[in-house]
């Protein structure tokens, strides 16, 4: 709880600190730390900067990118949602998601936008030139997000913004589970950011640690805000969340290969019962690792950025007050009221260095992270290559609430899916039960032009595991539509899943709530059915000779004359022996005459 | 067996034992049912069970069945079926219905195989026409052939095509020439193909007109039968409109067939052909391929113009093998009309190879496809061998049967040949 109340401390404090700046175009950068269970830390990193819809409208960039600023003019982009995200978010140990899990994706790349346009062909047109813009801008494949992987979710995604209109937006969904996010991908996110990650919390960003982290998501949001006084203004946020492994953090980088630490280096847990001199059970020693910035990001952090907002804190560290922080000379530590968190004041042009040591009494320091509201995992049953299923176990933690919530697929094409064997089952029940399941939205897919669009709005009674569970046919493809390592099978986009929030109630949308928390399932790998690949001409060969075989005997039969066996002129193998014995006799003959 | 008298007691028998059968194996085995559904050997992707009850399940939900890419079949199956009580719930009802299709199939064999037009068409009387088996053994092949049972325990669709076509040939040889139209009409709205089988049925319908009010032309006949099946199909395509609301429906359902877009394995030659074929040579391929399996109709037609009958067994035989979506339900349709032809089995000469062959791809059918897809151990090359072999095995017994029936005509001009050796030149 008091990880929940420090976060909505800063989030109050960084609502704020842009309530009263909002008109202006300005940015801010803030870097989140906050350690984990199982020797995890999660950093978030979070970059804000604002332009007046009507500057933007004029071609004035300040702190908003132009690159991506022209981009979005072109296409007509009202909302923009990219996200890179790579790995699983591990919920059981982790808990909760940051952001309650609004600036994450599943694994690969998603994007989502809301384009204006008359119809939905245009809509359509300008989806395609804003995927092939963004793809050469973020050299990621979102070029191949076409007809066969964009849907038009209708109760999943609500605009953040806010729209004067929304008649003649469409929202576009597209998503590519396959693609592998990595160092090409930041460096021109980094780009984006007026202090390109030369100075402030961006310097700390490097590949070799951003994708070496257990789950990292990178997300950039642009959305319209208009306050009730003042200009609109056009907000783009980018976000990179990323939960490090200490210890393999803290692995020498010229001797990365992990040796298991001697007997007496091994934190136990002194107090179970057999623990002696040569017994240990392994302590849950996460909340009480020493570590610095430095061995977590292989650098020091090389001071503020100046075009940031000084007003806001560029580093805040949620440990509790309890616990002892050794930081750089001249860096001021605030302390917040709220006792878990405190944010750190950092002079221009400081190279910060944080060291926490080892806390002496580890027992008052112990991290319960905060419980999500629910639990979803999903996997694929049934086994060969022909067909399957597909379960999505989805827990309820919550002893008094009801969760109610849309789970949306999208799925490629080649999965089948048939909707009439979908259903709903408490864990513990044998059979469904019907009520679970309120709404469906389903768009079927149609072969090699469309993907399957499955949204469903159901709930989890309180205290309660749901299956969800459907069956699915594999079809097969054609030879030149596998992909070069067509046995490794292919990616399904994860799940989402938006817990809708059961006190607001909002306007105009469809489910009519504002999301309350979103979470993603993880991808899944779905193996086709081969063909074999070596051989197209054999098998054309092969084809085409049963086929002649079959005609050339049916034409055979049909067209020629019976006859007895020793009537009409002679043929057959037996008669060109015959005569070409005769002919090999008269020649010995003569040559024997002479 | 031949000639023997076959008293209503022997015939109601014989339904309730097929019937009996197929119920039995509904309920003993509950598990049965949903697995031979499952077996490419028996649904294909326009006959599938599966996909009609997905189909269902959309309509029913207002959602078009037709606006994806599971559901290829006629839209008037979907009220039928809305009609029955759903077969997750009351699956009872749905296999009265299959049992009842096949019995009525049967029926029809039977009408045919006692109109004796097998033996002596109108224009031809075979000489050995006296030995052949009555109407109560050729149905009960037809009911008790395994094939036949699987296709209606795996509840494919195409056992209504079956049915529609035994009696479009049972309506054409009792001189019902409007009917057996109606039926072939039915049966090309729910596969397209048997519509390939317009020329030999209106042969077979013009030869055995009732004296009483006979056309004399045969130009005349076959424009009033193909204006008449246009008209059938007009009004069951308007009827498909008005269920569905649109037209989408003529290419989810015929123009899967024509372009082959879903390659769901099956005993067929089309599919891996297909899946290896080169991109640019797909269209010209689909186009041979279709042009192959028409062709067939005009030389039969011209050839055994004698014994439309015939025709009609040997193009169902070779599109059995050649069609796109073929199933082991095509080969018990053939297999059913095959025993009408016992007076000319002496005269077949690979009798023994063929059924060998037969045998030996329906067994190893099944394991080289249990091996590609599930124990990983084999691949696809493995189940399309057996699709060749198959595909040899019966296109060797069609030849078979063709050149049987062609030597007993030939043995008419020529009585003193039986039994002598031939040759053709």
């Amino acid at each position: 709880m008091g990880q929940l109340l420090s976060f909505l401390w800063l989030s109050l404090l960084s609502i704020c600190v842009f309530s009263s700046s909002t008109s202006a175009a300005d940015y801010h950068e803030q870097l989140n730390l906050r350690p984990l269970p199982q020797s995890a830390l999660l950093a978030s990193f979070n970059f804000r900067s604002n332009t007046s819809v009507s500057e933007f409208e004029k071609g004035n960039f300040r702190f908003f990118p132009r690159s991506l600023g022209q981009i979005l003019q072109h296409a007509g982009t009202r909302e923009l949602h990219l996200r890179f995200s790579l790995g699983r978010w591990d919920a059981e140990s982790w808990g909760a998601r940051p952001w309650d899990g609004a600036r994450e994706g599943g694994t690969g790349v998603e994007l989502w936008a809301w384009l204006e346009a008359d119809t939905d062909k245009e809509a359509d047109h300008k989806w395609l030139t804003l995927t092939n813009a963004l793809s050469g801008l973020f050299c990621a494949s979102l070029n191949f997000i076409d007809g066969t992987r964009t849907t038009r979710p209708v109760m999943s995604f609500q605009p953040e913004g806010d729209h004067s209109t929304t008649t003649n937006m469409h929202l576009l969904y597209g998503v590519l589970p396959h693609e592998v996010v990595c160092t090409e991908n930041l460096t021109p996110f980094l780009k984006l950011l007026p202090c390109k990650g030369k100075a402030g919390i961006a310097s700390l960003l490097d590949g070799h640690k951003l994708f070496d982290a257990s789950w990292q998501s990178m997300a950039i949001d642009i959305r319209p805000i208009c306050p009730l006084d003042g200009e609109c203004v056009l907000q783009i946020e980018q976000t990179i969340d990323m939960v490090l492994d200490i210890d393999r953090s803290k692995r020498p980088r010229d001797n990365p290969i992990p040796r298991p630490p001697a007997g007496h280096d091994l934190p136990c847990d002194t107090s179970k019962p057999y623990h002696s001199h040569d017994t240990c059970f392994p302590a849950d020693y996460t909340a009480h690792q020493d570590w610095s910035l430095t061995q977590i990001f292989g650098k020091t952090m090389k001071g503020t950025c100046p075009l940031a907002d000084p007003a806001v804190p560029a580093l805040c560290l949620q440990v509790p007050e309890s616990r002892s922080v050794f930081v750089s000379e001249g860096v001021r530590e605030k302390k917040n009221p709220d006792r878990v968190s405190r944010c750190f004041d950092i002079p221009p042009s400081t190279h910060l260095e944080m060291v926490l040591p080892t806390p002496d009494d580890s027992a008052s320091i112990s991290v319960t992270p905060e419980a999500p509201l629910l639990y979803a995992e999903r996997s694929f049953t049934g086994h060969g290559q022909e067909r399957g299923g597909v379960q999505t176990i989805l827990r309820n933690p919550s002893p008094d609430t009801e969760v109610e919530f849309i789970y949306m697929e999208s799925l490629p094409w080649f999965m089948r899916i048939y909707l009439h064997t979908m259903e709903a089952r408490v864990a513990g029940q044998s059979h469904a039960n019907k009520s679970l399941i309120q709404q469906v939205y389903y768009r079927p897919a149609v072969d090699r032009a469309r993907g399957t669009q499955l949204e469903v709005r159901m709930r989890v009674p309180a205290d309660s595991t749901v299956f969800l569970t459907y069956d699915f046919e594999k079809s097969i493809l054609r030879y030149t539509e596998y992909p070069p390592d067509a046995n490794r099978g292919f990616d399904v986009a994860a799940a989402v899943i938006t817990i809708l929030d059961p006190h607001q109630e909002r306007q105009g949308s469809v489910s009519g709530r504002f999301a309350a928390y979103t979470l993603r399932t993880t991808s899944l790998l779905c193996s086709l059915p081969t063909p074999d690949f070596s051989m197209p001409y054999n098998v054309i060969i092969f084809t085409s000779t049963a086929i002649a075989l079959a005609f050339g005997g049916i034409f055979n039969i049909l067209v020629r004359r019976f006859v007895a066996a020793d009537e009409g002129p002679e043929a057959g193998l037996a008669v060109v022996l015959g005569r070409l014995k005769g002919r090999l006799m008269g020649l010995v003959k003569g040559a024997v005459k002479r | 067996m031949d000639g023997a008298k076959v008293t209503p007691g022997r015939t109601a028998g014989l339904y309730a034992g097929a019937a009996v059968l197929r119920l039995a194996i509904f309920t003993l085995f509950p598990g049965i049912p949903d697995l031979l559904t499952g077996r490419v050997e028996i649904s294909t992707p326009v006959t599938s069970f599966k996909r009609l009850q997905e189909g269902l399940f959309l309509y029913n939900h207002n959602v078009s069945p037709y606006d994806g890419g599971v559901y290829h079949q006629a839209p008037l199956f979907l009220p039928l079926f809305s009609l029955l009580p759903s077969s997750a719930s009351l699956p009872i009802f749905t296999y009265l219905l299959y049992i009842a299709v096949d019995l009525l199939s049967a029926s029809a064999l039977w009408r045919i195989a006692d109109s004796g037009e097998s033996g002596s068409s109108a224009l031809f009387t075979s000489p050995r026409r006296e030995k052949r088996w009555s109407g109560f053994v050729i149905a009960a092949l037809f009911l008790l052939n395994p094939f036949t049972v699987a296709t209606c325990i795996g509840r494919s669709t195409s056992v209504f095509t079956t049915c529609a076509i035994l009696h479009a040939v049972a309506k054409a040889v009792s001189g019902a020439p409007f009917g057996a139209m109606v039926a072939l009409s039915f049966a090309s709205y729910l596969s397209m193909y048997p519509l390939l089988l317009l020329p030999p049925l209106v042969l077979l319908c013009y030869d055995r007109q009732r004296s009483g009010r006979a056309t004399k032309s045969m130009l005349q006949f076959a424009g009033t039968c193909t204006a008449t099946v246009a008209g059938v199909l007009s009004v069951l395509f308007q009827l498909s409109y008005l269920l569905t609301g649109s037209w989408e429906f003529l290419p989810s359902t015929y123009g899967v067939q024509l372009t082959l877009s879903d390659l769901a394995p099956n005993v067929g030659l089309w599919w891996y052909f297909f899946i290896e074929m080169f991109d640019s040579f797909r269209s010209f391929f689909l186009a041979v391929f279709w042009l192959h399996l028409s062709s067939y109709v005009a030389g039969l037609t011209v050839r055994i113009r004698r014994q439309p009958l015939v025709v009609l067994t040997l193009l169902l035989g070779i599109f059995n093998i050649f069609k796109p979506y073929p199933s082991i339900s095509d080969t018990s349709l053939f297999l059913a009309l095959v025993p009408l032809y016992r007076h000319v089995f002496p005269l077949m000469r690979y009798t023994f190879v063929s059924a060998a062959v037969v045998l030996y791809a329906s067994c190893l059918g099944p394991a080289f496809y249990y091996l590609w897809i599930y124990a990983g151990s084999g691949n696809a090359n493995f189940f399309y061998a057996i699709t060749l072999v198959w595909g040899l095995g019966l296109s060797l017994l069609v030849c078979d049967l063709m050149f049987a029936v062609l030597r007993d005509e030939w043995e008419v001009e020529r009585p003193e040949m039986a039994g002598k050796e031939i040759r053709q030149i």
